[in-house]
């Protein structure tokens, strides 16, 4: 080992010394940095996923939409069925209508299904905390809670449904009754976009109030497990028929990622402050250990040590000090995601709000998805920032003359 | 071989060449292990100069010991660091076995230091610490670890070896420092006011070690003091006195 590596191995950890008091002061600034970045990482990460997986699970990973209403739906289907990526594919349609309900008015998307091959793409019925998804029927509904809640209805009752044909049928003079349906189950997704104003029938109903006769506006469709939902798409649309076009769930939900996205980004980058200032401190005592040692720097250069391995010297004990503060920080970290849920339920226990947290979040789990490449861009910067803590004390210390050093008693 | 080091300075005539013992041809005997010529040293001090040194002329043999002496402020500790080639001379010129002295990384393996506040490494034990000098010319394998274990016993710290500077009186630590200075067999050892910081009796005890373990492994010693009697226990005794050696 060249010597100024051992001496900076020295300095951080003294012969004879059993805890290195000032070392460990740095180090655990930089663990903090890096336990705090890989948790909330983690856990935002778990969110993405977690979202992720409500969008598939009520939406299919692909859809493929059709700029008129597609007539031979069956067909395409079949089509669709033959694909090797493809494990599950159901018609559905949608659109906007008018609900009303003792008074309240709201506006609702609503999906029609095809109850014969939903299950096989959707898992509705996992969300579904009131009523039964088996009531459903061409008379029926199944209302989100937001817009539950925005009607004040509730299972049982009935509700009426203004359709854009109704609209319509009014300019030719003609009168069309609203449908009147009943509520058969309420459900919640677990967030706020996928939870606002939904509502879901039957895709009879759905095709009589848009009066869609016997065509659907799209196909969702459930992949084989482990495929990539882009490049399936893709291959989708090399074999469908001009007028059907594949998109990812990605595609559907762009904006909707790109906000998560930025969010995270955001968190990230305020984050990553928290190990600067840790860099700080480092560069702080790393600063003053060459003031007090001036005397000793000015021998090693007498003895014949140069500048730049003085230098050198000083740099290596910031990447030391970073180093075992991002391991110390991943093992803290890791730990910490380990036991979230045990911290979560206790803190929910502690304020009495299990119940809350079960209903808010349909998961009592707090969720965590650690990405390879987060982790990385942690060890990497943080690696970076403290060897660079250690180059202004080590330029200090360099510029140093072995005369005026020793002269300095 | 780079060329000139910037302490190097030419002769400025043949007088000086001759005094050097420098590129004189078949010489029997070996060239001196230091040789000064007329060093001259001043500083600036706001805007006057003071002239520390007015050419100095030394030569020391291989083995032989020197003690200066002289007030403080007369220049003993810059001299020192001329002849170490730490600081640069205003002119005048300095060679090392008859050369002209060294870069830094050669400096570690022709001499040896002892200063009077010892400047030990507070990290490292006294072993560590006599290791270090050799550490820094080469990674130190099994026979430095020897020759740093047999200094240490020569200059009876045989069983403190492992003991932090601040565990050692300073008696204990200017002996560590005796043997860092000389762990590379160093052909020359300057010494500045090695017993400044030690009592009387401890500081009689380190001169005779000192000197002893030089006369033993053959290394000339510069000694800069201010006791007399330490001075006469040397084979030259020299002044420094209005920027001369006399
Ligand atoms: N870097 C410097 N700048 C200005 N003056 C200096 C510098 N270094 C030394 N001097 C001056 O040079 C003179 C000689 O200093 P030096 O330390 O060599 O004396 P000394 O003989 O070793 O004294 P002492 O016995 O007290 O150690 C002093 O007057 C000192 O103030
Ligand atoms: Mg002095």
């Amino acid at each position: 080992m060249p010597w100024y590596l051992y001496l900076a191995l020295k300095q951080l950890f003294p012969t004879g010394r059993r805890f290195p008091f000032f070392t460990a002061i740095s180090v655990m600034g930089v663990a903090l940095g890096v336990m705090v970045l890989v948790v909330v990482t983690s856990v935002m990460g778990g969110f993405g996923s977690e979202i992720r997986r409500m969008i598939v699970e009520t939406q299919g990973e692909v859809q493929i939409k059709a700029q008129n209403p597609i007539d031979d739906y069956s067909a395409a289907i079949r089509l669709l069925d033959a694909q090797p990526d493809v494990a599950a594919a159901t018609p559905i349609s949608e659109g906007g209508v008018l609900v009303e309900h003792s008074k309240h008015v709201a506006y609702s998307f609503i999906q029609g299904m095809d109850l014969a091959t939903v299950d096989s793409v959707f898992q509705l019925a996992k969300y579904i905390y009131e009523g039964s998804l088996d009531n459903l029927d061409d008379d029926s509904v199944i209302l989100s809670s937001q817009l539950a809640a925005a009607l004040a209805a509730n299972v049982g009752d009935r509700i009426e449904v203004y359709s854009p044909l109704l609209i319509e049928s009014l300019k030719s003079d003609t009168v069309v009754l609203p449908r009147e349906v009943r509520v058969v189950a309420l459900m919640e997704i677990g967030h706020q976009q996928l939870d606002s104003s939904r509502m879901y029938g039957t895709m009879r109903f759905v095709q009589g109030i848009y009066g869609l006769g016997h065509s659907v506006h799209g196909i969702n469709v459930r992949l084989k497990p482990g495929t990539d939902e882009d490049a399936a798409a893709a291959r989708l649309n090399a074999v469908l028929p001009g007028t059907l076009r594949a998109f990812s769930w990605q595609d559907s939900f762009q904006e909707f990622l790109w906000v998560l996205g930025l969010e995270k980004g955001m968190i990230f980058f305020l984050l990553l402050i928290i190990v600067v200032v840790a860099a700080f401190s480092v560069m702080s005592s790393l600063l003053i250990s060459v003031v007090r040692k001036t005397r000793e720097i000015g021998l090693l250069g007498a003895l014949g040590g140069r500048p730049r391995q003085v230098a050198a010297c000083f740099c290596a004990q910031g990447f030391i000090i970073g180093l075992s503060g991002t391991v110390l920080g991943l093992a803290l970290g890791f730990a910490l995601l380990a036991v979230r849920n045990d911290i979560v339920l206790g803190l929910a226990r502690a304020t009495q709000r299990e119940e809350v947290l079960k209903r808010f979040y349909q998961f009592s789990q707090l969720p965590a998805h650690t990405l390879p490449g987060d982790v990385v861009e942690i060890v990497v910067f943080t690696l970076v920032i403290s060897t660079l803590a250690g180059l202004i004390p080590a330029w200090r210390a360099a510029r140093l003359k072995p005369v005026e050093a020793l002269r300095n008693e | 071989m780079p060329d000139t080091p910037p302490n190097f300075h030419a002769p400025a005539s043949d007088v000086e060449r001759s005094r050097l013992n420098v590129d004189r041809g078949a010489v029997p005997a070996p060239p001196p292990v230091l040789a000064a010529a007329a060093l001259s040293k001043g500083y600036r001090s706001g805007d006057r100069r003071i002239e520390v040194l007015r050419g100095v002329d030394l030569t020391v043999a291989a083995g032989e010991s020197v003690s200066i002496r002289g007030e403080s402020g007369s220049g003993k500790s810059t001299l020192l660091h001329l002849f170490a080639g730490l600081d640069s001379p205003d002119t005048g010129m300095l060679a090392w076995e008859g050369r002209p002295a060294l870069p830094p990384e050669h400096r570690a393996a022709f001499l040896g230091l002892v200063f009077q506040s010892f400047y030990l490494i507070p990290e490292l034990d006294a072993l560590g610490n006599v290791l270090m000098a050799s550490r820094i010319l080469h990674p130190p394998g099994g026979a430095e670890r020897e020759r740093a274990q047999e200094l240490l016993q020569r200059v009876g710290l045989a069983e403190r070896g492992h003991h932090l500077p601040a565990q050692l009186s300073g008696g204990e630590r200017q002996r560590a420092a005796i043997a860092r200075a000389l762990i590379n067999r160093p052909r020359l050892l300057l010494a500045d006011e090695p017993t400044g910081n030690l009592d009387e009796k401890t500081g009689d005890s380190v001169i005779e070690l000192l000197l002893g373990l030089c006369a033993e492994t053959q290394t000339a010693l510069v000694l800069v003091t201010h006791n007399a009697a330490h001075a006469a226990k040397t084979g030259r005794q020299l002044f420094l006195h209005n920027g001369v050696l006399g």
